[in-house]
């Protein structure tokens, strides 16, 4: 009766213990970056622009044209980490009669981590901290400052050396940004290239 | 006898062109504003302090006084607009609508009708007695109704806070207007020199013992018309750290006798008893936007 009883107690914490380590393996792994194939070994600057990146709030895209970033990248006892120290935003617009009068990137710089989820390489972007100055006296926001605070988790393809952020990648992730006490949507492609020690070198994640 | 028909011709053509001319008065008078603009009929946007006009629609939600809940039934609208909020407090002025009427008056029912505030059981005899007749012609039917207890200047709205979920975002002050032929037509708990002030957040409440926290929300909000409406959904309001006063002007003459018993009823009414919890839909737009939708409709 004992014996039956421990084996069942045994076999559960088993099972317990193979849960966890499928859950470690998909969830929350850490990968580094590399360039050519080899892990990065002292920091470096990765420049980019968005090509397409845009706020969603439902009803009102606000897009900027000039969407750049300059993040310092390094790897931490095998683990990709991040600096993002610039983030200069310009020429922005929506899609409705509101304006977009300033923007200000506050809180500098945030935090990035690189983590592995499901066998797909994602870089997640803390403390996040955006102004949005609406204008236009026709716009229900005119002279309203909207911040935008969270995190941002974007998926990594090494194929094309660039970072995408969707509602997809914050849902798998679990990150989001919110306005206005509700979540809005971040939509951007930002295409890498290392700007130091790695000019023109393949960047990877794995 | 002629010259008298011709007079009275002559009047009654005169009166055909004032009538037809008012007509046409009344006619560009109104339907300028076109849907979904109308809801904002009322806002005082000619007035050049005005920066927002708002409605805000209660449809769901409860008001707990002491020891007695009464749902929200039937739709409250707060209705109005506000001014440039100010730089440190974040708050804004608020505006009266044009028609007055900043809070509907909408007649909630009390769960348990007048039994449920007045016991004919522990009543005096005399209060015993009307009771009995309002029980014997089926007058038991009890409603309460929130109303404004200042003007609407004394209403103060915070846009910021409203969007953060911290802070007061609507500041209310109000009276509970409690209606019943026994209780009389002056019955209420609240007053203008007294009245019930609520501090109405979206974030978390603090509020006194017994009562603990319970949260707001913003709500699900949305862009229309191209961003010249912004419509917020699920939007929650609570409060439940507010006091009220008691009972006063309930069973007319009587009043000395039927205000203790509404009183004990209610139970402790200070803060920490009290809960009000508003779900509301609401609607803002600009002063310029419903100018340019009346340019473009005359």
């Amino acid at each position: 009766m004992r014996q039956k009883a421990t084996s069942i107690f045994l076999g559960g914490v088993l099972a317990v213990l193979l849960v966890t380590a499928v859950f470690a393996s998909t969830a929350g792994a850490a990968p580094a970056w590399r360039f050519n194939g080899e892990e990065l070994k002292s920091p470096e600057t990765v420049l980019g622009g968005a090509e397409k990146s845009g706020l969603t709030i439902p009803g009102m895209t606000t897009v900027c044209e000039n969407f750049l970033y300059n993040i310092t990248i390094s790897n931490k006892s095998g683990t990709g980490e991040g600096s993002l120290t610039e983030l200069p935003l310009y020429n922005c617009t929506t899609n409705t009669k509101c304006k977009v009068e300033a923007i200000e990137v506050l809180s500098l710089p945030y935090p990035a981590n690189l983590t592995t989820i499901s066998s797909a390489n994602y870089i997640v972007i803390k403390g996040i901290k955006v102004k949005i100055l609406y204008g236009n006296p026709l716009c229900v926001l005119n002279e309203t400052w909207v911040e935008v605070t969270g995190t941002a988790g974007g998926s990594i393809d090494n194929a094309t050396e660039s970072a995408t952020f969707s509602p997809t990648t914050f849902k798998a992730t679990g990150t989001s940004l919110k306005a206005i006490g509700n979540s809005v949507e971040w939509n951007g492609f930002f295409p890498t290239e290392a700007f130091q020690w790695h000019r023109e070198q393949a960047l990877s994640v794995s | 006898m002629r010259k008298q028909r011709k007079t009275t011709r002559a009047v009654c053509a005169a009166m055909f062109v004032v009538a037809l001319t008012s007509l046409g008065f009344a006619g560009s008078a109104q339907a300028k504003l076109i849907e979904p603009y109308i809801k904002f009929q009322y806002c005082p946007f000619k007035n050049t302090e005005v920066k927002r006009c708002i409605v805000s629609i209660t449809n769901s939600g409860e008001v707990k006084l002491g020891k007695k809940s009464v749902p929200i039934e039937k739709p409250v609208t707060l209705q109005g607009a506000y001014g440039k909020p100010n730089e440190t407090t974040k708050i804004s002025k608020f505006f009266e609508p044009t028609n007055g009427i900043t809070l509907s008056k909408a007649a909630q029912n009390v769960p348990g009708g007048l039994a449920g505030i007045v016991p004919e059981a522990s009543s005096p005899p005399l209060v015993k007695a009307l009771i009995k007749f309002f029980f014997e012609n089926k007058l038991t039917g009890l409603t309460s109704t929130l109303e404004l207890a200042k003007p609407a200047s004394e209403i103060q709205i915070s846009e910021d806070n409203l969007a953060r979920e911290e802070g007061v975002a609507l500041k209310l002050p109000v009276k509970v207007h409690l209606e019943n032929p026994f209780l009389g037509k002056s019955c209420y708990v609240g007053s203008s020199s007294s009245p019930i002030n609520w501090e109405l957040t979206t974030g978390k409440t603090s509020p006194k013992a017994p009562n603990t926290s319970i949260e707001g929300q913003t709500g699900t909000i949305s862009f229309v018309e191209e961003g010249l409406i912004l419509h917020i959904n699920e939007n929650k309001l609570v409060d439940n750290n507010w006091s009220a006063p008691s009972a006063s002007g309930c069973g007319g003459i009587l009043g000395f006798l039927v205000n203790p018993i509404i009183n004990s009823q209610l139970g402790t009414t200070t803060a920490g008893n009290n809960t009000a919890i508003l779900n509301n839909t609401i609607d803002e737009t600009t002063p310029f936007a419903l100018k340019l939708i009346e340019e473009e409709n005359p």
